[in-house]
């Protein structure tokens, strides 16, 4: 069926990035002109989005024959695609204003971005997690943790950008639109625990297919993703113990979101070395 | 006769002039008030007088022999007040005769007020004017003046739109809360003081779901009376800070010459609960609670200049309607101005004629 569809895996992308954008610029005007967005047409933009966004990842999955997660472009479409996911997930239970326009505005930089950079989009051979389910589920789960944590990113910063309306006596504009501290707060804490909860899975799952391929995982992909689930860790713990609240809580989560991101684009150069000079794993009945 | 009329005069230290921290020295207490008043009745150069003080402004009309006594009522406000000549001549304005008689207009109907159109206004003037009147401060001019600006206020209420739109501190307070807390239904709130802005403010909260009031005040019986009437119940003032940890928005409206909630204080209170928001809402002259506990995490402080600041926000929509409430209180003034020459006039001319018989 998808044989059928003439346009391209990238094409398709390109389109899903396209709206997320339009949906950003759509609540920014609306800010402007001091109206809040209808959240009917914000939540119809980022499905036309998502679903052009579907497209194009399982276009790409079609071609190599496996979960598109192969490289940085891959990722990043992947974490824009699970963070609109979560959102149309979490969205309407919390019925937080503006998290909407906040999402098409990280889904739509993750996406473009990707795209706007061929060097993302290295080509790598087929077979790349060895066929071996345990490894997709992995690679999976730990990408959308990694859509928590941008969600929880945003929600961060629409907490500290509240929180300053609120400190320095600003009523107009976004800030009247903002959901309260406490609600933002309570969200980032609950979302936080969830994401780790997942990323926490995840490495179990990869730590089966360490165990038994300890060559196949660069030991620089394996300490900067413990150290992201450590630092989450740290923060969850400490935030319990109500030594790190509300604003310092909020920025150790962007901080924690932005060492994630950035530590993708070495983990995934340690693994194309690795890729190159290890064969190919045969497919395990694990 | 006709000197009297050329020295009909106002000098005010008002939120337009002075900033809260220079209007909470320049704040009278009710008996400086009353105090002041007498002193200036009783020079000989000064025939009516009267003092208006309320949280936002200080106000002495009069009505004198010779338009200098400008330097004797401001050296006899600043006596009261404790504040120095220099203060209050940066900080205050001094009008006279029709200049006057527009403001003492624009005071009643609202439309000097901090938040534009509020109604509150009128009933201080109203006060002011009784307990004047009462003590024989003022005369044919000054209840003249005070008369028609009650009559000019009404008319400008209801031919224009000024308190149209019009936002109180209480509805401020309460979008405030909803930024901080979102729904109240949870939220504890904790009265300082029984002042009337204060007492307003919780009943929009209570309006807005608040379901737990406590009211703290220097007088038990104060606190139970308006805990009954908020639903709420009444602590000592002295007990405050202890339970202050118990309450997420404070409302602070005491009458203390100074800070009643210190940031060690409320450090140690937040301590115990640092997740939680504490929203305080300080609408005492002189302020009531620390301005440097706003720098604390987690801490929301908003004075009366704040509150009002928002609740102005929408002054722009309601233009229009002030413009032409203005026009309305000057053709009054302009009445009562001719209302005044003409009985000058007249009261001269009989003096002459009685002269010359």
């Amino acid at each position: 069926m998808l044989e059928e569809i003439v346009i391209s895996a990238r094409e398709a992308l390109a389109i899903g990035a396209s709206i997320y954008l339009s949906a950003f610029l759509f609540g920014i005007i609306a800010l402007l002109i001091r109206k809040p967005y209808p959240r009917a047409a914000m939540f119809t933009l980022l499905i036309g989005g998502f679903l052009f966004q579907t497209l194009g990842l399982n276009l790409r999955g079609a071609e190599i024959k496996g979960c598109p997660l192969g490289n940085i472009f891959e990722i990043s479409q992947f974490i824009a695609w699970s963070l609109v996911l979560l959102y149309f997930l979490i969205g309407p239970a919390f019925k937080l204003r503006l998290l909407g326009f906040f999402t098409a505005g990280l889904a739509g930089l993750l996406a473009g971005t990707a795209l706007l950079i061929p060097n993302w989009d290295q080509p790598y051979p087929p077979g790349i997690f060895g066929g071996n389910p345990w490894i997709e589920l992995h690679a999976a789960l730990a990408i959308f943790s990694y859509a928590m944590f941008a969600i929880v990113a945003l929600v961060s910063a629409m907490f500290l950008i509240q929180q300053h309306g609120l400190k320095n006596k600003q009523f107009k504009g976004l800030y009247q639109h903002l959901p309260s501290v406490q609600q933002l707060d309570l969200m980032a804490r609950r979302l936080l625990i969830t994401g780790v909860v997942v990323l926490s899975a995840a490495l179990i799952f990869g730590a089966v297919f360490w165990i038994n391929h300890p060559e196949r995982v660069p030991i620089f992909k394996l300490t900067a993703t413990c150290l992201v689930w450590a630092g989450y860790l740290t923060v969850i713990v400490l935030r319990i113990q109500k030594r790190l609240v509300t604003r310092r809580h909020a920025i150790a989560s962007i901080a924690l979101f932005i060492f994630a991101l950035a530590s993708l684009w070495p983990v995934q150069s340690a693994r194309d070395t690795i890729a190159t000079e290890v064969p190919e794993v045969p497919q395990t009945s694990e | 006769m006709s000197e009297v009329l050329q020295s009909l005069f106002v000098l005010g230290s008002t939120h337009h002039q002075a900033p809260l921290e220079v209007r909470e020295r320049m704040a009278l207490t009710p008996e400086n008030a009353a105090a002041l008043q007498q002193e200036l009745h009783a020079l000989d150069d000064i025939y009516e007088c009267l003092v208006v003080n309320t949280c936002n402004r200080v106000e002495v009309y009069g009505l004198a022999s010779a338009p200098t006594v400008e330097a004797t009522v401001r050296d006899f406000l600043c006596a009261r007040n404790g504040v120095s000549r220099e203060l209050l001549d940066a900080h205050s304005s001094w009008h006279t005769n029709l200049d006057a008689l527009q403001h003492a207009f624009e005071v009643s109907s609202g439309l000097d007020s901090q938040i534009v159109g509020e109604t509150d206004i009128l009933g201080q003037m109203k006060n002011a004017y009784a307990d004047a009147r009462a003590a024989k401060c003022t005369g044919i001019v000054l209840n003249r003046l005070f008369e028609k600006s009650f009559q000019a206020a009404k008319s400008a209420r209801t031919q224009t739109g000024i308190t149209r739109g019009q936002v109180s501190i209480g509805n401020v307070a309460v979008d405030l809360a909803n930024r901080i807390f979102g729904h109240l239904r949870d939220s504890r709130v904790l009265l300082l003081g029984s002042g009337d802005v204060a007492e307003k403010t919780a009943q929009s909260l209570k309006s807005r779901g608040v379901a737990d009031i406590t009211v703290a005040s220097r007088t038990y019986e104060n606190s139970h009376t308006l805990a009954h009437s908020l639903g709420g119940a009444a602590i000592e003032l002295s007990d405050f800070a202890a339970q202050l940890k118990r309450f997420d928005i404070v409302i602070s409206s005491t009458a203390a010459p100074g800070l009643i909630l210190d940031r060690d204080t409320l450090a140690a209170a937040l301590k115990q609960r640092p997740d939680r928001p504490f929203f305080l809402i300080d609408v005492a002259l002189p302020r009531d609670i620390d301005p440097t506990v706003n720098k604390l995490e987690n801490v929301y402080l908003y004075n009366l200049d704040d509150l009002s600041n928002i609740a102005n926000e929408n002054l722009e929509l309601r233009k229009a309607e002030i413009d032409r409430a203005r026009i309305i209180l000057k053709g009054y003034a302009w009445n009562l101005w001719l209302q005044l020459r003409r009985r000058t006039l007249m009261a001269t001319r009989q003096e002459e004629l009685g002269l010359e018989s």
